[in-house]
């Protein structure tokens, strides 16, 4: 089922769609959001200026730092009172990056979460169990949203307690499962562990996954665990953008389709910021349209992909974009979880104990995430017992903890026994190869 | 009072190596040692015949080392002593952190005793070196 209309249109009325929204939402943002009034007017381009598609790159970008600096509320374009509903995912520092959401943005966004359910073959007759953590991540309560708009009966399991998910998934008949790609895995085992044959003793056929990329080795797997009857499908999405929604799979698997007539996409040189040929593979730089809370102009998402316009057998005409392949910056995807190595500096460079340096190792272990910081020791005082130690160690893990809302392991090496580094520092070392 | 010397170490082969290498570089004594180890670091404490030149050394190589106070109490080589010693302190309410004894014994070459989980190979290896391996009727 194609969810919405706007999904089939020839190119020449998406683009028609596109432009009147470019130029209505860059009034807006010009009018309402002093931040970004002061970009436009530093490179000297007027609303006005906006007469085609083309100008769009004329605009000014806006970057993650712009959320920072401006943080909480300082990039929104509607008093509070008009705010129903606020979001937030990881700041590259202490402070969370916060979004808000009027009623129709609600509204906007859950139907263009409707639109992937779809993509992934959802219909009413599903039984979804949510195993994305709830809270103010936008997964968990934009799928659960979205999947209602359909008419599925939605289950918000949120995530953790495998035996509790497992109870459910057979004892309600779940069909669909939203979760992290490495969590459905994971709860696939677990599933296989007790004995079951989810083809045979569950009624599950549908994934919908988000929170990291998929890959096509984790897809492989994902049958091997769950059946080859099991139809699994990635979307995309972030919360500056509004959350899920953005883009999704359908199921001839060729790309995501992107929700062309609230985001307009580009790639570019993340090096030399020009927008690159179709094709090419560079930063996602999104647009978002008639977005009433937090309009966004060019925001780079850092997510490094290529687009393909050519029409999908399913009947869409929406562009699609690539699976990820990579980050033009340092942010890591922990079990679901965005993570900055600036967040965890902050909270090493306040802890005495332990001198400025330190490495972060990221495994997929029994197919979850595992970090490991290592830091050096330099205070000799923590030495008259295996307890100072240990609390030294309790002490940054719940520093870190509290920061990043993951739990994270700790080893304690010796001073200079870190590698030092004259130019860039390499600190992150990823060793999840294909996801697996 | 006897001054000890304690040394951040990581669980890995060779990380003690290191430290008494440093010592032996320097000539520093050793006349006790003991270690306990957690699985990823573990704190090494020695008695030296010079603490303060042995953590001079130790610290310029980078090694966090810290010197503190012990209690030395002689004991003879009796059965009991060192329960008599223990329940002196236990009636005086004293709790006793970590213990450990001297490796220099009277007359005798010191012994080192130690654990692995791997005994057949460490036997191997060492009767390999030609390292005498004492049993419990030789002690």
């Amino acid at each position: 089922m194609i969810w919405a209309k706007e999904e089939t249109l020839p190119r020449s009325e998406i683009e028609a769609i596109q432009l009147t929204r470019l130029k209505s939402t860059v009034r807006y943002i010009y009018d309402r959001v002093k931040p970004y009034r002061g970009k436009m007017d530093a490179v000297g381009v007027k609303p006005e200026d906006i007469k085609t598609l083309d100008d769009l790159k004329r605009l000014p970008f806006t970057y993650k730092a712009d959320f920072r600096d401006n943080y909480p509320d300082g990039l929104f374009a509607v008093d509070k009172k008009e705010i129903v509903r606020y979001h937030a995912s990881s700041g590259t520092t202490g402070k969370p990056t916060v979004v808000g959401y009027t009623r129709n943005d609600l509204d906007m966004w859950l139907n263009n979460v409707a639109r992937l359910a779809c993509m992934g073959g959802a219909t009413a007759d599903d039984v979804a169990q949510i195993s994305f953590g709830y809270g103010t991540f936008t997964g968990a309560l934009g799928l659960h949203g979205g999947l209602e708009k359909i008419g599925a009966s939605v289950i918000p399991m949120s995530s953790g307690n495998t035996n509790k998910q497992i109870m459910f998934l057979q004892d309600m008949g779940v069909t669909l499962l939203v979760a992290t790609p490495s969590y459905a895995l994971h709860l696939g085992e677990e599933v296989r562990n007790r004995g079951l044959d989810p083809a045979k003793d569950m009624k599950l056929r549908i994934g919908l996954f988000g929170g990291e990329g998929m890959t096509e080795a984790m897809r492989d797997e994902m049958h091997r665990v769950w059946g080859e009857q099991f139809v699994c499908t990635q979307n995309y999405g972030m919360s500056e953008l509004c959350g899920p929604g953005v883009a999704g799979e359908c199921t001839k698997l060729c790309g995501m389709h992107i929700n062309e007539d609230w985001f307009i996409p580009e790639i570019i040189d993340p090096e030399t910021e020009e927008v690159l040929p179709p094709g090419e593979k560079g930063e996602l730089v999104v647009t978002c349209l008639g977005k009433e809370a937090l309009p966004l102009v060019r925001y780079r998402t850092g997510d490094l992909t290529r687009l393909m316009y050519e029409p999908c057998e399913c009947g869409r005409t929406t562009c699609r974009m690539e699976n990820l392949s990579g980050r033009a910056d340092d942010m890591l995807v922990i079990r679901g979880v965005n993570v900055f190595p600036t967040q965890i500096e902050e909270v090493l460079f306040k802890i005495e104990e332990i001198g400025p340096h330190y490495e972060i190792l990221v495994e997929r272990k029994n197919r979850l995430d595992v970090m490991t910081i290592t830091v050096e020791l330099t205070d000799d005082r923590l030495l008259d017992s295996y307890g100072k130690l240990s609390e030294l160690e309790g002490r940054i893990r719940a520093a870190l903890k509290s920061q990043l809302g993951l739990a994270t392991q700790i080893r304690l090496v010796g001073p200079n026994s870190l590698k030092r580094f004259e130019g860039k520092a390499k600190r992150v070392t990823d060793l999840r190869k294909d996801g697996l | 009072m006897i001054r000890q010397i304690s040394v951040f170490v990581e669980n890995q082969p060779g990380s003690m190596m290191k430290v008494t290498s440093v010592l032996t570089e320097e000539h520093v004594n050793i006349r006790a040692i003991s270690t306990f180890d957690t699985p990823e670091f573990g704190i090494m404490r020695l008695v030296v015949d010079d603490p303060v030149h042995a953590k001079d050394s130790l610290t310029r190589r980078g090694f966090v080392t810290r010197v503190s106070s012990v209690i030395g109490a002689e004991l003879k080589d009796e059965k009991g002593n060192l329960n008599q010693m223990l329940k002196i302190l236990a009636d005086g309410q004293i709790n006793v952190n970590y213990i450990y004894s001297f490796v220099i014994r009277e007359g005798k070459a010191p012994v080192m005793v130690f654990h692995t989980d791997d005994f057949e190979r460490a036997e191997k290896v060492l009767r390999a070196a030609e390292v005498k391996l004492v049993g419990e009727e030789e002690l």
